[in-house]
């Protein structure tokens, strides 16, 4: 069977353009770049807002901008040392700090009182609830103010800074990821890997969902009886398998092409990004992208020519949809353990195989058996999906009227009749 | 010869569409393709386009396989339909490469067929804001935007209106002047006889009536002749039966006397002959009785 290829390239050209100037793909395309110009415009003006919801949440668990009363019966902790002179007042007796809390000149009064270095008791008075108690045991500024004053002059400042501050995390992936400092790694690691996928799961569906309405269209206007005239069934699929493809890529192109525009000014996102995501695991979503596209889009173009209207058509089509969505359904067993038993069994089987392994090899080490497995796999099912597929977008293309039955299908798969009724 | 199609057998499931059937198109000629509804023509023209293919039996289309004749091929399928959505020009220059042309060729072709047809001021807008009339022009020249050497034309009249069915029949004839062969499709007998050449009459999927229009009318005439004049003498010889039609009179002749002999009688008796032709019947007529009587 040899293609005529100027003809694939006539309809690959056609659907191209046709598609790219609907609606809704400029809409599905510019909304990436909408939403994250949105995202900048609204993070500039809010900024200083922003700041301030921060802080004052932070300070809500710790006891910044109120003054802390202090009755020190021990003499570990008077005379205050400079840098906590605005925070801490010293009151000489206990009468005195009640009636200072009473006239609200402080919130609160630690009490520390004179066996405090063998037990640990601190009093705190306050007017308000008890949970001033655990604010107190949780004040990162308390802490410091106690660890200060009690090793003051004892050991080098460098020690006192550790003791108050023991632990700066850095985070160190195993499986040869360069380290990225701080917590914020971890939720780029995660989730800019995990919506790059879904990103490209969509356009993979939006443009076999547009194969599969032109199908229709051509269908329902009767248009088909003469592009059939004119080209073979299976050049006019591959055509439009080929100009699809382009638009879905075209979309991708547009969105990473956004994201790199827009985060100019924050480079260290797309660095981030970058370093998270190898380019190993870019190449091969890659490939996973295309492969995957070209198995779905064969498949749906087959079994959607077989509906009569746009909407048997999708509804027969969703079956193919429908596996693809597996691994986002099990997407919470993968962010636990993305080399999970259920998970590799999943990227072995062609439905689920593109979706499985593009979410999987963002997060983890995938083993280079089941990336091979599954390229395989998909290599091998992309010419059985082509025969199946072309075969029936053949047969559909002049089925009008009402859909033939399974049986039906079946018969003419096996060759024991030709194409059914007109 | 520009289509030969050899004993074509065409099967749904249980049901023959065509069966045995065979015919040649000459080239250059008006070919009408005629049978009642499900009778296999629209099947037999899909096989020859090439979009179902035959179950037994040979076809040729100028020589070649119908699937290398492609490009030389039109075809204005009894289901109509065009991109809704597409641009009038944009359609044309579509369908046009689909067929082989570049498209620059294209576009200088489809602008002047559209100016041929009044449509070139609506060649910017969408299929879509046509008129129906204005569409089935449209579809029309659309079928051989790309120069085809042959031409299917399935029901090109159905769902016109008077003034339309006058333009599509003119554009025809044109075609048929600068030597394209077209093979016409239609229930329009009237049309029918207009236009073609030769027929085939087909009726479940067989081969009823074919060959020349002119000798078919000729073989289903009746022996009778009819005459226009002020009066008939009483008794002309070689006839059985005189009957007065529509301001004519209308003889029917005895076995083996021909319509000459009657002529000359009337001019020796001095009769005003205003008009006298062979009577013929309508192609209609023959078309119902051949269905009737089924296969020649």
């Amino acid at each position: 069977m040899k293609l005529d290829w100027r003809k694939v390239w006539v309809v690959a050209r056609h659907e191209y353009l046709t598609n790219v100037r609907r609606t809704g793909f400029i809409i599905m395309t510019a909304i990436v770049p909408t939403l994250g110009l949105i995202a900048l415009l609204v993070g500039a003006l809010l900024a200083p807002q922003a700041r301030q919801i921060g802080e004052s949440i932070a300070s809500f668990f710790d006891t910044g901008g109120k003054r802390i009363g202090l009755v020190d019966h021990s003499g570990e902790f008077t005379p205050v040392l400079p840098e906590y002179e605005d925070t801490f007042t010293v009151f000489a007796s206990d009468e005195e700090a009640e009636a200072a809390v009473d006239a609200d000149e402080v919130e609160i009064v630690l009490v520390v009182p004179e066996d405090y270095l063998e037990t640990g008791r601190v009093i705190v008075l306050t007017k308000g609830s008890g949970f001033d108690a655990a604010v107190v045991e949780d004040s990162p500024t308390i802490h410091a103010f106690f660890v200060d004053h009690l090793l003051d002059g004892k050991v080098d400042p460098e020690l006192r800074a550790r003791l108050i501050d023991p632990i700066e995390p850095e985070l160190r992936m195993l499986g040869g990821k360069e380290g990225v400092s701080g917590g914020w790694g971890v939720v780029f690691g995660f989730f800019i890997p995990y919506f790059l996928a879904v990103f490209l799961v969509m356009t993979i569906f939006t443009s076999s969902g547009y194969l599969l309405q032109g199908v229709a269209e051509e269908k329902e206007s009767r248009v088909i009886e003469i592009v059939v005239s004119s080209v073979r069934p299976i050049e006019l699929m591959a055509g439009k398998v080929i100009g699809l493809g382009a638009l879905g890529l075209t979309q991708v192109g547009v969105w990473l092409g956004s994201v790199w525009l827009l985060s100019g000014g924050a480079a260290a996102l797309l660095a981030v990004a970058a370093t998270l995501v190898a380019p190993r695991v870019f190449l091969l979503a890659a490939v996973y992208y295309v492969l995957g596209f070209l198995l779905y889009a064969v498949l749906m173009a087959g079994v959607g020519a077989l509906g009569t209207t746009m909407r048997e058509s999708q509804q027969l089509a969703g079956i193919f949809s429908m596996f693809a969505m597996i691994p986002y359904m099990l997407s919470g067993l993968l962010f636990a353990n993305p080399n999970v038993g259920l998970a590799r069994a999943l990227s072995y089987f062609p439905l689920t195989a593109p979706t499985m392994m593009m979410m999987r090899l963002p997060l983890a080490d995938v083993p280079t058996i089941d990336i091979v497995v599954s390229i395989l796999v998909l290599l091998a099912s992309i010419p059985a999906a082509l025969w199946f597929g072309g075969r029936l977008f053949e047969i559909g293309l002049l089925i009008y009227g009402k859909r033939p039955t399974m049986r039906e299908v079946w018969a003419i798969l096996r060759g024991s009749r030709t194409v059914a009724r007109s | 010869m520009v289509i030969e199609v050899r004993d074509l057998v065409k099967r749904y499931g249980d049901v023959t569409a065509v069966d045995r059937l065979s015919f040649e198109v000459e080239r250059g000629e008006v070919f009408g393709l005629l049978g009642p509804n499900g009778a296999g023509k629209t099947t037999t023209i899909r096989v020859i386009m090439d979009i179902l293919r035959p179950d037994e039996g040979e076809v040729r289309v100028l020589g070649l396989p119908p699937r290398e004749a492609k490009h030389r091929v039109g075809y204005l399928p009894e289901e109509r339909g065009l991109y809704r959505n597409l641009k009038v020009l944009d359609t044309l220059v579509y369908l046009a490469e689909l067929k082989g042309v570049k498209r620059a060729v294209a576009r200088e072709r489809a602008m002047r067929l559209l100016e041929e047809v009044d449509l070139a001021d609506w060649a910017g807008r969408k299929v879509r804001d046509l008129s129906r009339g204005m569409q089935q022009r449209l579809q029309f020249i659309a079928s051989f935007v790309h120069d085809p050497e042959v031409l299917f034309l399935d029901e090109p009249f159905q769902g016109l209106d008077p003034l339309n069915v006058d333009r599509i029949k003119r554009l025809i004839l044109a075609l048929h002047e600068q030597g394209k062969t077209i093979v016409l499709s239609s229930h329009q007998m009237d049309l029918v006889e207009a236009l073609c050449d030769r027929i085939l009459l087909v009726n479940h999927g067989k081969r009823v009536l074919y060959g020349d229009l002119a000798e078919i009318k000729r073989r289903y005439a009746p022996n009778a002749v009819r005459v226009r004049a002020p009066f008939l003498p009483p008794d002309l010889p070689g006839v059985a039966e005189v009957r007065s039609e529509d301001g004519s009179f209308y003889l029917t002749l005895i076995e083996g006397r021909q319509p000459n002999e009657i002529l000359r009688a009337l001019i020796a008796q001095d009769v005003e002959v205003e008009a006298f032709e062979v009577a013929s019947v309508p192609l209609e007529q023959i078309f119902i009785a051949a269905v009737k009587e089924g296969v020649e």
